[in-house]
């Protein structure tokens, strides 16, 4: 034991002379590193930290000083300046995704051509909608309803009463509706939407929040009666282009540029906003009032005013975002209905991956 | 730097997989030890047309001259090369002009390992079974080459369901006997030699709170390959139901799984094992003797699983279904070996056991062209014909056995491991 024990010490304290060697080179410098979060003491930690703070944000002055000056020397050189770095997000840097369409890709457009919504969208005719709720209804559900209504050309609403949903979809199918879009409210505020293609459409079940009515919408426009555009942005795997197409098939595939009305489905990281504007474009009439423009006073008034064209933006109807929970394949059936794709928990591994 | 979670693959055994989907194309996939055995696709048969579905395959799954069945949503059976993806035949079975093929479509198709006629050589027989009910047995002449549209037989037809939808259809392993079921009918089992019912379950009793359940069976599996008396039956009331024939006309045992219909049953060469799929793609394997759930195959599956397939030899199993993946599992360690993204809804998928890794790999050069082929088996004894990959593996199927074994082996020490 006693044998061992000298052992171990000898060891140890070869070690120790090892550590020492550098350690007294670095000596400053492992000072100044100690970490903010091992001092016990708060109001020194906190002391320290602001320091540390104080300390990077003059550093990343000076950083960007010098790059700055970089780039006008090369400018002014007449060199390329140095490529600016992209800074890296959540979107940019997510995970390696096979589903991803490609663009070139031709069972993507035989899919396309074979499945539920090309028959709507290749022919034309305006999509009639049914619009209905959950069986009780009341306050911001409604309101909800009646902005729907608005955006939907061609939607109309039914009293939900006591009627199950899969007699409903019948319903449809025998009036020739080609959607069924349900607003499921709970505790008087609306939260899930389902979309469910009729015939033999697929049923999307999506989490809706953060909804804001028109009235609530500071400077809201009203929009006309004219059939919207339809932006649909970032649906780029196979289960998203699914979704973007039952979304679109909801409207009309004619848009009435007089209207200048857009209605906007962003994808962004799994959720879905949705946005309905109303766009101008002003031709501005400007006066150059910059000192360059002197030369030209003296020339004819008339090269002096610039055309100047100006998109304004003005928000009109609600406001809200989706996430798609469940697609489910054929029509609304939980009992028997086989799901296309269902979020479940342990496919949320990392945070850089995305389905739609 | 972003945290990336890798896809853990650990990657399969050297194997040969078909995969059929709504578009109607037929996908090759092949894992080899080479790229670490991550399958890829190697092949692709067909044009995407949406009216040639897949709705049902069978594979003749042997050494020389193995065939493959596939129904179509058109009312086609085409009778196709697994080799090289040439139709050998194409048949039509509807001949009902009354109906529309949409209306009444194929669920059900098997091909017979023996023909039923022996006077005819290269006679290959065929099960179908549509949602009507409708049974029937052609038999087709395969010819090497030229596909013609002729079935000269006529076909022994019959119905096994007076009412409702059929939407399971299995032959059990001796191809003496297959069993029926769907909705609105009970399991059947029907003798094929003189077309005769030998056996109708029984449905289940009212609830405890009288609730009465009308069967609604979604598919079915004999338990063991030689034994027809055994039937797993999964149904739409998420049960999975095991009727013995010699017992009793009611289940002998009955389990739930989950919360959605059960929608793929699958058994395991040991007889007691089953694979159990559902819709919304939980994946799980059951000891029937106990009735315990084994484990479930977890490996983000979302997708309903429309059609699972055991290896025959290498305990690996493969499933498929409407989220467009293939994934191969191990069946002992229930780990997910690999994923293969086929951009379509599938509908079905089979193993190719017999598939040897180099003789594959030469044969993509070596494969001689069908005309050459042709020539040969004028030439040749009618036995080296259908001669393929084959031909060259036999010499050294000894070693090539031994190294499957091997193989196992290998996998098996992986999941004492674990």
């Amino acid at each position: 034991m006693g044998l061992k024990r000298k052992n171990n010490g000898d060891a140890e304290e070869e070690e120790n002379d090892k550590m020492k060697k550098p350690n007294n080179n670095n000596e400053e410098n492992a000072r100044k590193t100690v970490l903010p979060s091992t001092i016990k003491n708060k109001e020194k930690r906190s002391a320290v930290y602001a320091k540390l703070k104080q300390q990077k944000k003059i550093e990343k002055r000076k950083q960007t000083k010098a790059r700055d000056a970089a780039e006008k020397q090369a400018i002014e050189l007449g060199q390329e300046p140095p490529p600016r770095q992209v800074p890296k997000t959540i979107e940019n840097t997510r995970e390696f995704d096979e589903t991803v369409c490609k663009p070139d890709d031709e069972e993507l457009f035989a899919g396309n051509d074979a499945d539920e919504f090309s028959s709507i969208l290749k022919q034309g005719f305006t999509p009639k909608i049914l619009l209905t709720t959950s069986r009780f209804n009341s306050t911001r559900g409604p309101a909800f309803i009646s902005d729907l209504l608005a955006v939907i050309p061609n939607s109309q609403y039914y009293k939900r009463g006591t009627y199950d949903l899969k007699k409903i979809v019948e319903y449809g199918r025998k009036k020739d509706f080609t959607s069924i879009i349900v607003v499921h409210t709970n505790r008087r505020e609306p939260d899930g939407l389902m979309i469910i293609g009729l015939p033999d459409g697929p049923t999307a079940h999506f989490k809706l929040s953060n909804l804001v009515l028109r009235k609530d919408i500071k400077n809201h426009g009203n929009p006309t009666g004219h059939k919207p555009e339809l932006v649909l942005n970032n649906f780029t795997t196979r289960l998203g282009h699914r979704v973007g197409r039952l979304i679109q098939s909801l409207f009309a595939q004619d848009p009435e540029f007089r209207g200048r009305r857009v209605v906007t489905f962003h994808n962004q990281r799994d959720f879905i906003f949705f946005r309905h504007h109303r766009y101008i474009f002003e031709a501005k009439e400007t006066k150059d009032e910059d000192p360059k423009s002197k030369k030209s006073k003296s020339e004819p008034d008339a090269m002096s005013i610039q055309q100047k064209v100006k998109t304004r933006l003005q928000e009109c109807g609600p406001k809200f975002t989706l996430k798609l929970t469940s697609l489910q394949h054929g029509t609304f059936d939980t009992k028997s209905g086989e799901y296309e794709w269902v979020h479940k928990p342990e496919m949320d591994t990392s945070r850089r991956r995305f389905f739609l | 730097m972003p945290r990336t979670t890798t896809l853990e693959c650990p990657g399969c055994p050297p194997l040969r997989a078909l995969t059929f989907d709504v578009l109607g194309l037929i996908k090759v996939i092949e894992a080899r030890d080479e790229d670490n055995g991550a399958p890829k696709v190697v092949e692709r048969w067909g044009e995407p047309d949406s009216s040639k579905c897949v709705l049902a395959a069978s594979f003749l799954d042997r050494e020389v001259d193995p065939l493959l069945a596939v129904a179509r949503t058109s009312g086609m059976i085409e009778v196709l090369s697994p080799i090289n993806g040439d139709v050998r035949v194409s048949i039509r079975v509807n001949d009902q002009t009354d109906t529309k093929p949409s209306d009444d479509v194929i669920v059900g198709l098997h091909m017979f390992k023996r023909p039923r006629l022996e006077s005819v050589s290269r006679l290959c027989s065929l099960l179908t079974c549509t949602t009507r009910g409708q049974v029937s047995i052609t038999n087709t002449e395969v010819p090497q080459k030229h596909p013609n549209n002729s079935s000269d037989q006529t076909p022994t037809t019959w119905n096994v369901s007076g009412s409702g939808n059929v939407l399971c259809a299995k032959v059990d392993g001796s191809e003496n006997y297959a069993s029926f079921g769907g909705k609105g009918v009970e399991i059947n089992l029907w003798d094929l030699q003189n077309s005769r019912k030998i056996f109708s379950s029984k449905s289940v009793t009212k609830s405890s709170i009288g609730i009465f359940t009308p069967p609604w069976f979604t598919s079915a599996t004999f338990l063991s390959h030689d034994d027809h008396r055994k039937i797993v039956a999964g149904t739409n009331n998420h049960q999975v139901h095991l009727y013995d024939i010699s017992a009793q006309r009611k289940p002998v045992m009955t389990f739930n799984f989950r919360e959605t219909a059960i929608k793929a049953v699958s058994e395991d060469p040991d007889g007691h094992t089953i694979f159990i799929g559902n819709g919304s793609g939980d994946l799980a394997s059951v000891d029937t003797r106990t009735g315990k759930l084994l484990g479930c195959f977890l490996g983000k599956c979302s997708g309903s699983i429309r059609s699972i397939a055991r290896h025959p030899e290498v305990p690996v199993i493969a499933s498929c279904g409407l989220d467009s993946y293939v994934r191969l599992w191990d069946v002992e360690s229930r780990q997910l070996l690999s994923a293969v993204f086929l951009k379509q809804h599938l509908n079905c998928v089979v193993f190719d056991s017999y598939f040897d890794e180099k003789v594959a790999v030469n044969g993509a050069q070596v494969l001689p062209h069908p005309e050459d082929i042709l020539e040969m088996s004028d030439s040749d004894e009618p036995e080296v014909v259908p001669v393929k990959r084959k031909k060259a593996a036999k010499a050294e199927s000894g070693s090539k056995k031994s190294k499957s074994k091997r193989k196992e082996k290998k996998l098996k020490g992986e999941s004492d491991s674990d």
